[in-house]
């Protein structure tokens, strides 16, 4: 595609690598961007639009990236403005890494959605959400058999508690090197 | 990496998405696969994407979508959706193990909300302890009389009519600050001691229902009555808040789709839901006559179906479409429920404030022209025409500008025994499809424009005293004794 070129002119862009947070509304996608990036965060319009996104940055060991909260999305088939806009996210800025965040009390009604991330062959990552109102919801889920049938990471946080996010950083930073 | 995951898909479909791949010769971000799958779904954007890069294979494509879509008798979305739910299904049997009985209750109370038989008589009980008992006798009642009768009243009330006295020299000038209607005096005590705990109140309860995921159920429930008079289950939450105030869900409108939607809402928020402060007043006027109170909620209701309906037919566009993700139930959190109403309340309060002090000004001019005098007399003719008494034309005229001191006028001609049973009725029905209060037309004429907010505020003039004439010809003709 030829569009969205000038991205690549900015220095900054050459050696950092993205990561796009995507997932329903509620999910706990921007508790998540903020346990990631800290401070460093910049919300502003997506190009043409009224839909605001949020860009941040983390280090991890020496390593660089730009962390973008889209807005919500249930379906890679977008019907609003925002799930526009979520989607043009990843066609335009070509993210390393999808992190799909889903509810792990509801994971019936969100998987879908990674399915259709994986057959659009994007480099997704899952993270199981809210995973501690799941466990006392008498949810269980297997991470292993989870992941051996989707071929993605899973990782399993409580965002708000700050819990599974040195195992996610763990997983950003290998991603790519196998499971 | 294992990342070839393909769908499981039909068998023409899947045809037509090879078919589509094959065609596909420039090198996309995502899969061609899936941008084969987004083609044959109708998608605009991918479509003039791919337009624009497959200039030679373009018409091929659209041939093959066009024939693999005959295929279908529902739309090609639908069947993936299916089939993915499927596959989903599969995967969740393997990795989730989930204890049946949590899932259960929660199921059966969702299915509950969202059930006519069952689903009205929970929003009845909702709107009874939510509305009626918490906002209304609670945040209306107790908490405004205290704030008003108590902290105004007594003590800030005298304190700035003193301090103006001393500083102030013109009487004119001290009208407008803290005369009977100055802006200190009644535009900043209405809105500080009124409005505000009525709509803190309000903003806690639909904070409490929003947080539950109760809203999107009432959607589902009432969406098949809504789209019949022009609206769509979205309208839920302006028509929710129109209950607590008529003039920010005005303002809320904006969330619906269509330029279409926004009007008839505007039209029955105006005309027949009546607001916190309406609702106040017709409580202690009708409260202890259980039969009238009926018979003006049966009249206010009809006309809300009857004008929404009309409307939706003479008003020309698309009916709406909805549909709406159900999120699950769950308990609110305590501290969601508080950041959300203190946002909402300062938002609601920095749009509002200016339109209560704007009101004020207006009164005060009314007042000092002797226009009011004018229209009160104006008012004579077509109050006694609706049947009641000459007198109520000033608590209606003053209604408008002050809530209050409309239902203060019209308790008062109560108390002293000037209104029986029918005459109650007719004055509530015209006081709940009367223009809440002047900030509303003020809304209705920011949000809608000039000729829209007129109009529609000119016809519920009209309409609303036809209504009660009408109301009170029947009544009274069929020797109704309330």
């Amino acid at each position: 595609m030829l569009k969205k070129q000038e991205k690549v002119f900015l220095p900054d862009n050459m050696s950092i690598k993205k990561i796009a947070i995507v997932g329903n509304p509620n999910v706990g996608k921007s508790v998540l961007f903020n346990v990631l990036t800290g401070q460093y965060v910049v919300v502003s319009n997506y190009p043409g639009t009224t839909v605001e996104v949020s860009r941040g940055r983390m280090n991890l060991e020496g390593t660089d990236y730009e962390v973008i909260d889209t807005p919500g999305m249930y379906s890679f088939l977008p019907i609003t403005e925002e799930e526009r806009v979520a989607r043009r996210i990843l066609l335009n800025e070509k993210p390393d890494i999808v992190i799909h965040v889903v509810d792990a009390k509801n994971l019936e009604r969100m998987l879908s959605l990674t399915l259709q991330l994986m057959e659009a062959e994007l480099p997704v990552m899952l993270v199981l959400n809210i995973m501690d109102e799941a466990r006392k919801e008498g949810v269980s889920i297997n991470i292993q058999v989870l992941e051996k049938e989707l071929g993605v990471p899973v990782i399993e946080t409580v965002s708000t508690a700050g819990k599974g996010i040195e195992e996610l950083k763990k997983r950003i930073k290998s991603y790519g090197n196998g499971l | 990496m294992a990342m070839d995951y393909k769908g499981p898909i039909e068998y023409s479909i899947e045809l037509a998405v090879e078919k589509i791949c094959d065609l596909l010769k420039a090198s996309y971000f995502i899969s061609k696969r899936s941008v084969a799958l987004l083609l044959l779904q109708d998608d605009e954007e991918i479509r003039e994407i791919v337009r624009k890069n497959e200039s030679d294979t373009i018409d091929d494509i659209q041939k093959v979508v066009k024939e693999a879509k005959a295929h279908f008798a529902n739309p090609i979305t639908y069947e993936l959706a299916l089939e993915r739910q499927n596959e989903v299904r599969l995967i969740i049997e393997k990795a989730v193990k989930i204890k049946k009985e949590t899932i259960e209750l929660r199921e059966r109370l969702s299915r509950l909300t969202m059930n006519p038989i069952t689903g009205i008589p929970i929003l009845l009980l909702v709107l009874y302890w939510g509305l009626y008992k918490f906002v209304g006798q609670f945040g209306a009642g107790t908490v405004v009389n205290f704030l008003e009768g108590t902290i105004f009243e007594k003590y800030l009330n005298p304190f700035f009519i003193k301090a103006a006295a001393h500083i102030v020299p013109w009487r004119i000038l001290r009208e407008l600050l803290v005369g009977e209607y100055g802006v200190i005096t009644l535009g900043l005590r209405y809105a500080v001691a009124l409005i505000l705990p009525i709509v803190t109140f309000f903003f806690i309860v639909f904070s409490i229902i929003e947080d539950t995921g109760y809203l999107p159920r009432l959607a589902m429930l009432i969406d098949r009555t809504f789209k019949k008079i022009g609206l769509s289950g979205r309208a839920v939450i302006p028509m929710v808040l129109g209950f607590g105030c008529a003039t920010m869900a005005t303002m809320v409108t904006r969330t619906l789709p269509t330029k279409r939607e926004r009007i008839i809402a505007t039209i029955l928020l105006s005309l027949a839901i009546p607001c916190s402060a309406q609702m106040g007043v017709i409580l202690a006027l009708l409260g202890g006559n259980p039969k009238a109170m009926l018979i003006w909620a049966g009249i206010v209701g009809l006309i809300f179906l009857f004008v929404g309906y009309l409307t939706s037919k003479i008003l020309p566009g698309e009916r709406p479409s909805f549909y709406m993700e159900v999120p699950p139930l769950r308990m609110p959190s305590i501290s969601n429920v508080i950041t959300k109403t203190f946002a909402r309340v300062k938002w609601y309060f920095i749009e509002i404030l200016p339109l209560f002090l704007l009101a004020s000004i207006f009164i005060w001019l009314g007042v000092l022209s002797h226009l009011f005098d004018f229209m009160v007399n104006l008012l004579k003719k077509p109050v006694e025409l609706i049947g009641l008494p000459a007198e109520a034309s000033k608590a209606f005229l003053f209604g408008f500008f002050r809530r209050d001191y409309g239902a203060a006028g019209l308790y008062d001609l109560n108390k002293h025994g000037l209104l029986n049973g029918v005459q109650l009725v007719v004055s509530c029905v015209a006081l709940t499809l009367f223009l809440p209060c002047i900030a509303q037309f003020l809304m209705n004429v920011k949000e809608r424009g000039w000729k829209t907010g007129l109009g529609i505020s000119v016809f519920i003039l009209f309409f609303s005293f036809s209504v009660a004439f009408v109301v009170n010809f029947i009544l009274t003709r069929l020797g109704v004794i309330l």
